[in-house]
């Protein structure tokens, strides 16, 4: 089951482990500037907030409320990361999850369009805790491009740029469970503070009417699955995230959706911390031909014509600070703001 | 009435509150209710049913105790909770009726499931 905890979607699953759990978060992030160049990982400012689209019947649209599941406001101006959080469970270790996201439907990881399930060759999920967090579309080996938020329609979105159509937008989660007998087999109960390999982390997500478009590169890895494909449980939840732009969240929602979050320009110039991952134990995976031939929101713009990002000028972050796992339990990638 | 669980339960809370406070004598609390003595008497006794569910609320109020509580002692449903459940009837049965056997920390952390719809 899936309930919504402090603008978290927190997935249990106690038919197969009392204590497995996951909780999923969507971090407000600046847009990296999306000029071709490689850019570190950039910080989170906070979770966007979510609501259940079932609070705002009147309001939301008739296809919200058919797909159900949560709300997010988002800024063109501002990009998410998804934070995936893995309960440690003591003397044990923390219990791993496969999850599957996508956008608009189109898999973050292999770029097909969703498929209920998981599948190995190609790896259609990533692995939590493996994974603390992803930022965008799988395009090659050690880089992502990042996920931003386009008015679906528009022809910006990876959905759109693949299906030729933009009638779902948002994101998409859905989330397996390791099978309980392949828990106890990997983390046998052992005196605590010998194993904790694994970080936490999560990272949002959004759906609506904005649709998710790939923007700059950025060096993420995306994990290869070092356990057995059968070790991973059929039962799953899923969560059908919408995003909608700020303006259309406050007519939803009669709040104010948080202030914009600031560019990669001004954040950079006060000597921010941006944030390099590395794992050295973990193998990544060769990157999705169909996504590598997206194109990025300012390649497509420049084509149509338009000016999709007012603000993309070039940064070159100076304060990088490198996170590795095992350092810590938990793993914190923020900024000040 | 011979059931004096309300009556009983009435007196013997006033009565601990008189040895304390003689505005907990019977004839006070009776004014404070607004009933006369000799009718909060027979109540207590258990020679009258409990009173309305207005008494009642009052009664809860003069001796600090909780109006829920006092009104199932009497057999009773407060006005709000029976238009919450006239509301959505079926919804409520099967929730009071899931509820039935949980411990209290079980039954006050309300779980609201996030909802999956068609994509």
């Amino acid at each position: 089951m899936i309930e919504l905890r402090r603008d978290s979607l927190v997935f249990t699953f106690p038919e197969v482990h009392p204590q497995a759990q996951l909780s999923v978060n969507f971090q407000r992030t600046l847009r990296i500037p999306d000029d071709g160049k490689e850019y570190p990982l950039p910080p989170g400012l906070g979770a966007f907030p979510l609501r259940h689209v079932d609070d705002f019947p009147k309001t939301v649209s008739p296809d919200w409320l058919e797909h159900g599941g949560v709300l997010l406001p988002m800024y063109q101006s501002e990009a998410l990361w998804i934070m995936f959080q893995a309960k440690y469970i003591d003397e044990h270790g923390t219990y791993p999850f496969a999850v599957q996201v996508a956008a608009g439907k189109i898999n973050a990881v292999t770029g097909d369009t969703w498929k209920e399930g998981l599948e190995r060759r190609p790896q259609n999920y990533l692995v939590a805790p493996t994974q603390p967090w992803l930022d965008g579309f799988s395009v090659k080996k050690g880089l992502i491009r990042q996920f931003v938020a386009m008015p679906l329609g528009a022809g910006y979105s990876a959905e759109e740029q693949i299906t030729g159509k933009g009638e779902y937008g948002g994101l998409q989660i859905s989330v397996f469970p390791m099978k309980a007998v392949a828990f106890e087999r990997h983390f046998p109960r052992r005196p605590a503070g010998l194993f904790s390999k694994f970080v936490k982390g999560c990272r949002g997500f959004v759906e609506s009417d904005m649709g998710l478009a790939p923007g700059g590169l950025m060096k993420q890895e995306i994990y290869e699955d070092r356990f057995a494909f059968d070790d991973w449980d059929t039962t799953h939840s899923r969560c059908f995230v919408h995003i909608a732009n700020s303006l259309v969240w406050r007519s939803i929602t009669g709040v104010n959706p948080p202030t914009p979050p600031p560019t990669s320009k001004e954040y950079t110039k006060h000597g921010l911390p941006w944030f390099d991952y590395y794992d050295d134990g973990s193998v990544p995976l060769p990157g999705a031909d169909v996504l590598a031939q997206l194109q990025s929101v300012a390649e497509l713009g420049k084509k149509k014509g338009d000016v999709p990002l007012p603000e993309n000028e070039s940064v070159s972050p100076s304060n990088v600070k490198v996170i590795r796992p095992r350092k810590s339990k938990e793993q914190v990638r923020e900024g000040v703001f | 009435m011979n059931d004096n669980g309300f009556g009983g339960y009435i007196r013997q809370r006033r009565e601990e509150l008189r040895t304390e406070d003689s505005d907990f004598s019977l004839r006070k609390v009776a004014a404070a209710i607004d009933v006369e003595p000799s009718y909060l008497s027979k109540i207590e006794r258990g020679d009258l049913p409990p009173p309305s569910e207005k008494a009642i609320l009052a009664l809860a109020k003069a001796l600090n105790e909780n109006p829920d509580m006092l009104l199932a002692l009497a057999g009773k449903v407060s006005t709000d909770l029976q238009q919450i459940i006239r509301k959505r009837p079926k919804l409520f049965a099967e929730v009071i009726r899931e509820l039935k056997d949980m411990p209290d920390h079980a039954v006050l952390r309300v779980v609201r499931e996030v909802r999956d719809g068609n994509w």
